[in-house]
């Protein structure tokens, strides 16, 4: 039994050896190249470029002194190895209790090691805690706060019209956008528990916490659309509170945001006489719980896909849209949700006005499409376990028909 | 000597004086009383361990469940709510029902073995520590037994961060078990680290000093000063939330100006401690393991000593590493990250000693070697990813996201689990007197380690690429579907691999082959006992000369032989060996605190009569607890003497006041 161990050990090593290299040949290389949307690897600007920086100096300090002392570990163990019953019966080796100069050594080839850490380290703790002294005149400020289980997004500095004589700083949820190339200072605030905003290709997450002042700082490089998620546990649907960030060239950020400030568009109605086919309505699948509601295609080239949803849907059914309209107040949404211009001022949920121009609802979950809103207005709290709008109309029993459920998601994809 | 010996009044024939029938001692050898009345230190080590490895096994079967919810993207296995209430639970439980209570066994079984002591200083409380860990366990988990949408067991996260745990947000019942749970188990870990520090400083054999103990012994000692002065953060922490909750007060309350962000402090002040609570018992294991089997002393002695303890200072200076992402501002920032990556050194200095140890020796590669040579190449890397951490703008990428979950379980599993697992094997002739089998130890090692490896390194990859952790569910166009599914491969790998280590103790436990007397040619104290050792521990209290005691006495026997009869005279001049009466009374006042504790966290104050209900059951509660500790202290410090024949067998037992 004795004599056949060391061979068993050196089959299993040869056989971790081999799973670990079919691993790296067979399965999708995604995996090693850590490119995804979240990626923390494949940055998209100054402060991830920094954070990554100093992942890269620890990570390679580290992986030296890993092959140093790991050889020196493997070297020992493999050379003093008793190799027979004889061998382990021998006298004892000497019984030698150590020599405080190696310790000595060893001790300051670490500290110097630290060394190496701790200067990058420093520095970037202060070039990623605030925009630059240089650059502060140019920094755009955005206040975002977190809910259970979303993002609200305002724009202090934009003044958008409510009717012709009220104007309040422009609103909206879910999507960030902001101005590519220029610096933008977001700051923190919280309505409930703690959340944190992460959006790993431009900056490391920040908390947002109740009764404390936070902001993080971040810059896009270049126009691009990208994906964040809550990163600090916020209860139920902590897993689904997710947000994008549509970073947009000078003049683009500028039609968007003209776009935003106006009231909530209102669709031409047709005349009644106009021989134009009401929209077919086919019903709707069933969905399983957590499936994902998003489609490969978007992903192709998803600021292009986010640009193609600022436009009015072509097959728009304008009908449709006022009783959707209609079903908005009378169903109780307008107790949450805003839609300036219309109906409407809650503040429990997401501000609605522009709603259609959102690439995404659900905070980031599910793409914003036809056959999407209807499942979200027919069972939010499938989608997002234990949300307000499960509580707020299901709970209520409000009922909404298969015909309103429709009509009230045209009214929404009006929205842009 | 004779002048001290005992007068013959006091040893034999007095007249006790009559007492009242409760204060019967029990007498029981076998059967349930004899284990719920027992003082014995090594049959609470062996309890502690027995619940230890049952909530072990219960931890394991969350995480599986966990592992299969993330095997693909968006499953539908568990509820968003099933899923918390699991990675809460797996949490609470492997830290505080597995590798807590399982590092106290050893403390228990093997602390007083090694400094030549027959017992603990409070053998009572000692079993009021261990009741009262099993107390806490069952209100941790009551509540997955109770109805989940009014009760379930705890679904706030293990650091359960206010306010989410306020009423407000979390109404049901489920946060106060984790409040009373965890305050029982505080309760529980400081009596019983009090009763190891004052065994270890007092109760060391003749010329045990303190540069002579055994690392496993100086680790005891050190994690038990750190749990001793850690875990009062947690417990007024957690008063702070149970006032919040049951009597309205606005501590982390938003709504009445409380702040959330000082729970974070103050549970990070214990929490971090609590890091090293659970890692350095495993590093003092390994430090036993690696000399015997090297058939060396351990390399650099001293040094390994003075980084255990100043891993034990510095542990308290780096709280707020745990907290880069809450906006401390950079002077914070930067003093932590200093101080964390200064943690570093005494660290790397263990594990340069460690190798020190092997250099030059015979090893023999046993399981418990295994197992220790695995601990510290996984500690290593575990370590080296904890360094990554403490570079503060790295970890505000890594903070929350699957690359920490990959760094703690590398310290926690292959670190603490390895540590505890080689430790297993290591005293597992002396504590059963049986040999594990050497085929299926290394069998389970290789299967252990080749799973955990499996399950946990790419989740370096999966932090890195942005998936955050506490997460029931992720959509397929992450990059994140092939990590998650290797990594759940890999736990079902690291399931077998347990069930053949826990099916070979178990084997092993009812019919493994005897074990020969100090089976490893072992180095200190314990294994100059008789497997398993007797309940009085020593014949005679050893005289330690040296540093590895029992390596010195097996190669100077005859000086030892004379020193050992000389001593042995005397203590039978004394009047035998002293040995502490069982006692029932720690039981009943753990009982009572269970009690009191389920009144507390599990009944309404609302509707009507609830509140009455509630505060007659915790007075009850109360009162029972009181009961325990009074009869307790009317016991007073007696024992009996007992005197062995030739072979170390009790000849008679004589009742005599102490």
């Amino acid at each position: 039994m004795l004599t056949f161990l060391p061979t068993l050990a050196r089959w299993s090593r040869a056989v971790a050896a081999l799973a670990g290299l079919s691993l790296l040949a067979g399965c999708d290389l995604n995996f090693w190249r850590m490119d995804g949307h979240q990626s923390t690897m494949v940055v998209e600007g100054p402060v991830a470029r920094d954070q990554l920086y100093v992942f890269y100096v620890t990570c390679w300090v580290t992986l030296v002194i890993f092959i140093i002392v790991g050889g020196v570990l493997a070297y020992a163990t493999v050379k003093f190895r008793a190799r027979s019953e004889a061998d382990e019966h021998a006298e004892p080796p000497p019984q030698g209790h150590g020599n405080p100069l190696v310790e000595l050594g060893l001790i300051g080839g670490s500290v110097l090691a630290l060394v190496f850490i701790a200067i990058p380290t420093l520095r970037a703790i202060w070039t990623t805690h605030d925009v630059p002294e240089a650059e502060k005149a140019n920094a755009y400020e955005i206040n975002a706060t977190g809910y259970q289980w979303w993002f609200r997004f305002e724009y202090p500095s934009e003044q958008a019209t409510v009717d012709a004589n009220i104007k309040m700083p422009l609103v909206t949820g879910n999507e960030l956008v902001i101005p590519a190339g220029r610096p933008v200072r977001i700051n923190l605030r919280t309505v409930d528990v703690i959340h944190s905003l992460w959006v790993p290709k431009l900056a490391g997450k920040v908390d947002m916490i109740p009764n404390r002042a936070n902001f993080l700082w971040l810059k896009a490089d270049k126009p691009g659309y990208f994906w964040g998620q809550c990163a600090e546990y916020c209860g139920d649907s902590h897993a689904v509170m997710r947000f994008r960030v549509v970073a947009l060239g000078p003049r683009e950020f500028n039609d968007w945001l003209d776009q935003q400030l106006q009231p909530a568009r209102n669709v031409a109605p047709v005349p009644a006489n106009a021989n134009r086919p009401r929209a077919q309505f086919t019903a709707l699948r069933s969905f399983k719980t957590n499936e994902a509601g998003i489609t490969a295609k978007f992903d192709v080239n998803p600021l292009e896909s986010w640009k193609e949803k600022q436009a009015p849907e072509k097959d728009e059914d304008a009908a449709l849209v006022a009783q959707g309209k209609t079903l908005f107040s009378s169903k109780a949404c307008i107790t949450c949700h805003s839609v300036r211009g219309h109906v409407g001022a809650g503040i429990a949920g997401p501000d609605l006005t522009h709603v259609g121009s959102r690439s995404t609802i659900a905070a980031g979950l599910i793409e914003n499409n036809r056959e999407q809103l209807r499942r979200w207005i027919r069972n939010p709290g499938s989608v997002k376990p234990g949300n307000k709008m499960a509580k707020g109309y299901v709970d209520n029993k409000i009922v909404i028909s298969t015909e309103e459920e429709v009509a009230l998601a045209a009214y929404l994809e009006s929205l842009k | 000597m004779d002048a001290l010996a005992k007068p013959a009044y006091l040893t034999h024939e007095e007249h006790a004086p009559s007492q009242p029938k409760l204060l019967v001692h029990p007498s029981a050898k076998t059967g349930l009383m004899s284990w719920l009345t027992t003082v014995d230190h090594k049959r609470i080590g062996f309890l502690y361990g027995f619940f230890a490895l049952f909530f072990f096994l219960v931890g394991g079967f969350e995480a599986l469940l966990i592992r299969t919810q993330l095997m693909v993207p968006n499953n539908d296995l568990l509820t968003a709510q099933q899923y918390n209430t699991l990675f809460t639970m797996h949490g609470t439980t492997m830290i505080f029902l597995g590798v807590m209570p399982l590092s106290a066994a050893f403390f228990n079984f093997i602390m007083p073995l090694q400094i030549g002591a027959r017992d603990v200083a409070f053998p009572r409380l000692n079993a009021f520590s261990l009741w009262t860990f099993v107390a806490g366990a069952i209100i941790l988990n009551i509540g997955w037994f109770l109805p989940s949408a009014t009760h379930g067991a705890p679904d706030g996260g293990w650091f359960g961060y206010a306010p989410l745990t306020s009423k407000q947000f979390i109404p049901k019942h489920s946060i106060d078990y984790w409040v009373m749970g965890l305050q029982l188990l505080g309760v529980a870990s400081i009596a019983a680290s009090l009763n190891f520090i004052v065994t270890i400083i007092n109760m060391r054999a003749p010329g045990m000093t303190m540069m002579r103990l055994p690392v496993f012994v100086w680790m005891t000692l050190v994690t038990s000063f750190l749990i001793v002065l850690s875990f009062p953060f947690i417990t007024i922490a957690l008063v702070e939330v149970m006032m919040d909750r049951q009597f309205g007060t606005f501590f982390f309350e938003v709504s009445g100006g409380g702040m959330p962000v000082l729970w974070q402090h103050l549970f990070w002040v214990f929490g971090h401690p609590e890091v090293y609570i659970l890692i350095l018992p495993a590093m003092g294991i390994v430090s036993e393991i690696l000399p015997t089997f090297s058939r060396k002393p351990l390399y650099g002695y001293p040094i390994v000593v003075f980084s255990g303890a100043c891993i034990g200072f510095l542990g308290f200076a780096v709280w707020s590493h745990h907290m880069f992402t809450t906006g401390m501002g950079t002077v914070a920032t930067a003093a932590f990250s200093l101080a964390t990556m200064a943690i570093a050194v005494p660290t790397g200095v263990k594990i340069f000693n460690w190798i020190g140890t092997l250099w030059n020796g015979h090893l023999q590669m046993r399981t418990p070697m295994m197992f220790a040579l695995g601990f510290v190449w996984m500690f290593m890397i575990g370590g080296f990813s904890g360094v990554m951490h403490s570079a503060a703008p790295a970890d505000a990428q890594q903070q929350d996201s699957y690359f920490v979950i990959a760094h703690f379980h590398y310290v926690l599993i292959g670190g603490s689990l390895f540590g505890l697992l080689a430790g297993i094997h290591y005293w597992f002739p002396l504590m059963f007197a049986r040999q594990v089998s050497e085929f299926w130890g290394k069998v389970s090692f290789w299967v252990i380690f080749v799973g955990f490896n499996v399950t946990f390194f790419p989740m370096h990859f999966l932090g890195l690429n942005g998936m955050p952790r506490r997460t029931f569910t992720y959509d397929p166009n992450l990059g994140w579907n092939v990590p998650n599914m290797i990594a759940t491969i890999g736990s079902y790998i690291l399931g077998v691999g347990i069930v053949i280590y826990f099916v070979t103790i178990i084997y092993t436990f009812i019919k493994g082959k005897r074990a020969a007397r100090d089976a490893w040619d072992g180095r200190t104290l314990e294994w100059s006992l008789p497997n398993p050792p007797p309940e009085y521990n020593f014949r005679v209290i050893p005289t330690v000369h040296a540093r590895d005691a029992w390596w010195y006495e097996k190669h100077h026997r005859e000086e030892i032989e004379k020193e050992r009869a000389l001593h042995a005279k005397e203590e039978e001049a004394h009047g035998g060996i002293h040995m502490p009466f069982a006692s029932i009374w720690p039981f009943v006042a753990s009982c009572g605190l269970l009690i009191g504790a389920i009144a507390v966290s599990a009944l309404d104050s609302n509707p009507a009569p609830g509140i009455h209900l509630k505060l007659g059951l915790a007075l009850t509660g109360a009162i029972i607890m009181f009961i325990g500790i009074y009869f307790w202290s009317l016991e007073g410090n007696e024992g009996y003497h007992l005197h062995l024949d030739e072979n170390g067998n009790p000849i008679e037992d004589s009742h005599a006041k102490h």
